[in-house]
């Protein structure tokens, strides 16, 4: 289910910290950067000198004719022509460049960001939901995107604007100018009052919206039930009323910009009869050419724009600074768990593996692990039995470092395991879990992920020693056949003999396994246990069982009651002492056999 | 532009808004044409030497008053066109929802929630925009252009305006297609967006087997390849959005430039005089943001149309299920009856319940036994109507079910189902959620019978504690133990315990059934259970395997036969002894 509900952390509205740290990142593209400042410069020089253009038009050659006016109309519309086309050159440039910039800003954020993530340990991703990490990576560093390119830069068009039709209409009239500027402070006024009730509007608009989506998922989540309560008309009731409370905000929100526009346009009125007047005055009287109106009239009209528009920025920067916050916190946690600085290099592995007194917790001092201590020699097969909650799972975990443990020791070949690269480690133990994992894709790329130099045969030659050719031929691509939806459409017992056949690609010297508890059919079951007996062979092989005949084979079974090692021993032997073993074979796997 | 004849009731019901809003519309754009010719009376006046002080005064007055006059009006127009789409979105909303809360179990196996979600927001929000903005845009374009063109035709110069307006055919022919390129790469864009967004999801999903096979490098990879994917895509976008803004500009330039060399030396010949000049550039200002908006509207249109075509398909799906010439029954008593019910989920499937059937009276406990996948639960879900069943097969009080209302029938069903569902609001809510009305001793009374008291007095919130994300997470066993109490307090005729009782203790298991049957006599009850302890005081007990009832009779009975029962019940022995070894 998406997250509806944002998770807004920062309540100020500006930290130089943060933004500090923002403007770090814009650092390597100073020179493009630098560009696009330029040719806004450029541009609003194009756009304050066209008016002006039109001002010596018409006092030269139109409003007062002469002999020269129309070579001087001519030259003047070429020279306009000139203008307007490099204006639109620059602003093309302009723009590509600035979105480029912001799009290599954000390229390289993103990485940093996933890369991050992608190498911190797995308890870091209990602890975070998957949803909230994505969120980061994509839509926060969008939002910081939009910062770059529309506050930032765009910052300097505003000024340049602002700035230079002031100084343009000062120097043109400076009486008339000055009755323009007086009217600033109404629009700065006026501007700032609206953006306080546009914010305030535009905050309810979305939390109210909020509401209504959080209130819609989980309705329709949970329409079988409203349905069996018969409480559809009462929900019904209760919608509306969340409806009518967005709708209600959304009309405010109209409201307040339904006066400001307009007000704006009032204001602009109230300063062009003011300059009409004032000015008209002067050209009666013979003090002031009628272009200089004419220029002013146009000058007004683009005056007001730059200050609405750095008020609208504000809103944007806000909500970067929020995202950029809650980047900076995940990209300031460091891992728990680090590479050894002097590593142990690992070619070859015999496969020796051995607990001794380990101790271990997710959480504080909530043991999942007791004193747990075992011993398994090169190629012997050992099964884990015990009831959920008895920390199985966790022994898989904590051999491939998954997690790191608070007392005690893990040896491979008598090395510690905190003394060896987490990659090098990995690379010789080979996993299958419970819940098997397909990626998008097709069914070559699951078996040999991401590893190009296994081979098309090589894969073929691993799903024919795991059993899992048969199904794969059957189906209408084969080999090529795409996984949609994490493998929806294959069976859980298709599912484990393609995560055999990945971990037979890799070729491990140790071989882990969380056995599926998942109803499977007794045809592909036996082919799983076929498969199961061949990739065992020569290979130490730690399985988290729940079959009879896997336990069976075992070389030996150890017993797991709450965390702790009960009984160890072979079949018979465990039998035999009519214990815990004895017990629960009674319960689970008797019938089985009796089914068998 | 048929699809939007689903709308017709609301446009019947709000004619007047959009009338006088249209006509406030109209009066702006009059009263904004006023000002080009103002100003060219004003230049007029200052060239011929007419112009006094106090005409300039009045004149300046009149744009201040026009000014005003059209802020007004213009708030009107917004409030009620631009409104009333808000209107249309919220009455759409409701209509929506109140379609979805009739739309059957069998609906929402097919569609995603998520889906449906896009919908809801989405499309009715591409709906609202043609509605309202979409509707005010292309009323002021076609009046704008049409009367501008009208004056500037007749009253300026007819050469002028046609040389003039050259540049304004292609505005908006290039407003069009361009932009529907743009929205063809921004669809490309999100596109990419998207992928991105599913290969990160994916990837942290399936962060175990990345490590365990140690693919990092490999995968940061393949983000790497989606990231510049997703960045391309943005400026492939960018080289084409970044044209709209400079050749807008451009071609409006061009305009003012024609006028400027053209109009200027028609002043120079005295063929239109100064005051025109300046109005005619006035007029083709104006002229810029309707013809822009012009191609903005065609796509905005559009995307309307493709919208309400989806939001029409779900508001056409008929409900499966309903009231079908019903009895005019108000009561049930609990009398239930299958008689020889086949059943399967769609008609090419294989049945799920084969020939089932049996009969529990008034009062009786009925306990159904049986692996997962056994039909049990479809038993209960025929029973609540939530699919549809052929008539004469399940009958209420010797009523075939498909003929007693189903306001009845729910109503007087208490069902406490498997997965625990409850929604994120109080404890107490929760519990209330069958009741119109309620007093707190009957939700204190329901907690208690589901043990469920001590548990909520616990909490610093007590029954006024928030379920779910934004409060207190509760247990699977307190979850369980509110969906029992939101069962009972309905006291209804009818209790249905569908394995509700999985997450709790043996101990607690055994209270609330004591309480259950001490509270009503004569309520007829069905449990699922796993456990023997939870079905073993029913009055019959029914072993349900592949969809077929393949034994039956009471816990006495059945625990003496080989069989299914006995198997589980030997199971539940055994596991009690380990529990109590350990």
């Amino acid at each position: 289910m998406p997250d509806y509900v944002d998770e807004e952390i920062s309540r100020k509205p500006y930290d130089p910290k943060i933004m500090r740290r923002l403007l770090n990142y814009m650092k390597p593209y100073w020179a493009p950067i630098m560009l696009c400042i330029a040719l806004l410069f450029l541009m609003t020089v194009g756009n304050i000198v066209t008016p002006y253009l039109m001002k010596l038009a018409i006092d030269n050659y139109i409003y007062n004719i002469s002999a020269e006016s129309i070579r001087g109309i001519a030259r003047i519309s070429v020279i306009y022509l000139a203008i307007t086309v490099a204006t639109a050159i620059m602003n093309y440039i302009q723009t590509y460049v600035l979105q480029y910039t912001g799009q290599r800003i954000i390229y390289g954020m993103r990485e940093e960001i996933f890369s991050h993530i992608e190498n911190m340990p797995l308890g870091f991703f209990d602890k975070n939901p998957v949803g909230r990490l994505v969120t980061r990576v994509t839509n926060d560093t969008d939002t910081i995107n939009e910062m770059y390119t529309s506050v930032i830069v765009n910052l300097f068009r505003d000024v340049f604007m602002l700035v230079g039709i002031a100084l343009a209409m000062l120097w043109l009239n400076y009486k008339l100018a000055l009755v323009a500027i007086a009217f600033l402070p109404i629009v700065v006024l006026l501007t700032v009052f609206y953006r306080k009730q546009a914010t305030e509007a535009y905050r309810l608009v979305r939390v109210r919206l909020a509401r209504i989506n959080a209130f819609l998922s989980e309705h329709i989540m949970g329409m079988r039930l409203i349905q069996i309560f018969h409480r559809e008309e009462r929900k019904q009731q209760e919608f509306e009323d969340i409806d009518e409370k967005y709708f209600e905000a959304n009309m405010k929100q109209i409201k307040v910009f339904a006066i400001f526009r307009p007000a704006m346009d009032v204001v602009y009125s109230l300063t062009l009869a003011a300059v009409l007047w004032v000015g008209g005055g002067g050209v009666l009287r013979g003090v002031l050419e009628f272009g200089v109106l004419y220029a002013f009239v146009n000058y007004i009209m683009q005056f007001f724009q730059p200050i609405y528009e750095m008020a609208e920025k504000y809103d944007i920067l806000q909500a970067a600074m929020a995202a950029a916050e809650r980047i900076f916190i995940l990209l300031d946690q460091k891992s728990s768990i680090e590479d050894p600085a002097d590593p142990v290099l690992l070619d070859h592995v015999k496969g020796e593996v051995e607990f001794k007194n380990v101790w271990f917790a997710y959480n504080d001092e909530d043991w999942v692990l007791k004193d747990v201590s075992f011993h398994v020699e090169p190629g012997q097969t050992v099964a884990l039995v015990g009831h959920t909650g008895a920390g199985k799972t966790s022994i898989i975990n904590l051999l491939s470092r998954f997690y790191d443990i608070q007392k005690g020791q893990i040896l491979i070949d008598g090395i510690n395991i905190q003394n060896i690269r987490q990659a090098d480690l990995r690379r010789h133990i080979g996993v299958v879990l419970q819940d098997v994992f397909l990626f998008t894709g097709d069914i070559k790329s699951n078996i040999r992920l991401n590893e190009e130099n296994i081979s098309d045969e090589k894969i073929k030659e691993v799903a024919h020693y795991v059993n899992a050719d048969k199904f794969i031929e059957s189906l209408p691509a084969k080999y090529d056949e795409p996984v949609m939806e994490r493998g929806a459409t294959l069976s859980a017992g298709q599912r484990q003999l393609l995560a055999f056949a990945r971990a037979l690609a890799f070729d491990p010297e140790i071989l882990v396994l969380d056995e599926a508890t998942a109803n499977i059919d007794t045809e592909t079951e036996a082919l799983i246990q076929d498969a199961l007996e061949k990739l065992s062979r020569g290979r130490t092989t730690i399985i988290v069982a729940h079959r009879l005949s896997t336990i069976q084979h075992a070389d030996k079974i150890i017993v797991m009651h709450k965390g702790r090692i009960r009984e160890e021993g072979t079949h018979q032997e465990l039998l035999a002492k009519r214990g815990i073993y004895y017990a629960l074979y009674q319960l689970q796997y008797k019938n089985m056999e009796i089914d068998a | 532009m048929v699809e939007f004849r689903t709308l017709r009731w609301f446009f019947s019901k709000y004619k007047a808004r959009y009338i006088y809003g249209i006509l406030c519309l109209l009066a702006v754009d009059v009263l904004q044409l006023v000002m080009p010719w103002l100003l060219g009376l004003i230049t007029n006046g200052l060239k011929q030497g007419t112009m006094t002080y106090a005409s300039l005064g009045k004149y300046a007055i009149i744009i201040v008053a026009i000014a005003v006059v059209i802020m007004i009006l213009r708030y009107i127009w917004r409030l009620l066109i631009i409104g009333g789409s808000r209107l249309l979105e919220k009455e759409l909303r409701d209509r929506f929802f109140a379609h979805l809360t009739m739309l059957s179990p069998r609906y929402y196996n097919m569609h995603k929630t998520g889906d449906l979600m896009a919908h809801a927001s989405n499309d009715i929000n591409a709906v609202r925009m043609f509605i309202g903005q979409g509707i005010a845009m292309a009323t002021d374009s076609f009046f704008m252009i049409i009367a501008s063109l009208i004056v500037v035709f007749m009253a300026i110069d007819w050469h002028l305006s046609l040389l003039a307006l050259i540049p304004f055919p292609i505005m908006a022919a290039s407003a069009l297609i361009i932009g529907r390129f743009i929205r063809d790469r921004f669809e490309d864009v999100q596109r990419a967006f998207s992928n991105l967004t599913d290969m990160v999801e994916e990837n942290f999903s399936g962060i175990r087997v990345i490590k365990a096979f140690v693919q990092e490098k490999a995968e940061l990879k393949k983000f790497a390849k989606a990231n510049k994917h997703n960045m391309d895509m943005n400026m492939r976008m960018v080289k084409l959005w970044g044209i709209m803004d400079p050749l807008m500009q451009f071609l409006s330039a061009l305009s003012f430039i024609i006028v400027l060399y053209y109009g200027g030396m028609m002043v120079v010949n005295d063929q239109i005089n100064v005051g025109d000049f300046v109005a005619f550039n006035g007029y083709l200002g104006m002229l810029i943001w309707p013809v822009i908006s012009l191609g903005w509207v065609v796509n905005m249109a559009q995307r309307g149309v493709a919208s309400m075509k989806r939001i029409n398909v779900i508001m056409h799906e008929q409900p499966e299920i309903s009231d079908e010439n019903p009895l005019d029954i108000e009561e049930i008593q609990g009398n239930i009856e299958y008689r020889n019910l086949t059943f399967s989920y769609e008609p090419n499937l294989p049945p799920v319940l084969k020939n089932i059937s049996f009969k529990v009276k008034q009062g009786e406990t009925l306990a159904i036994v049986g692996r997962t996948g056994s039909g049990k639960t479809t038993i209960i879900n025929v029973l609540l109507r939530l699919y549809r069943v052929e008539d004469n097969h399940v009958f209420i009080d010797d009523t075939d079910i498909n003929r007693i209302p189903l306001k009845v029938l729910r109503e007087s069903i208490g069902y406490v189902p498997q997965d625990n569902f409850l929604f994120s609001t109080t404890i107490a809510e929760n519990i209330a959620f069958g009741l119109d009305s309620y007093t707190m001793e009957q939700i204190e009374q329901a907690a208690r019978i589901a043990q469920l008291y001590d548990d909520v007095m616990s909490f610093p919130e007590k029954f006024n504690t928030i379920v779910g994300e934004r409060g207190v997470s509760l247990s699977g066993g307190q979850k369980q133990r509110v969906a029992i109490a939101r069962a009972i307090v309905k006291d209804p005729k009818i209790l249905i315990l569908d394995d509700s009782l999985s997450a709790v203790d043996t101990g607690t298991e055994e209270r609330i059934l004591k309480g259950l049957r001490e509270v009503r006599h004569n309520r007829t009850t069905i449990i699922i259970a796993h456990r023997i302890s939870a079905v073993k005081d029913a009055d019959q007990i029914i072993a349900l395997s592949d969809g077929q009832i393949v034994q039956r009779g009471t816990h006495e009975q059945l625990v003496n036969q080989p069989g299914l029962y006995k198997d589980l019940y030997e199971m539940q022995k055994l596991e009690e002894e380990l529990e109590r070894t350990q």
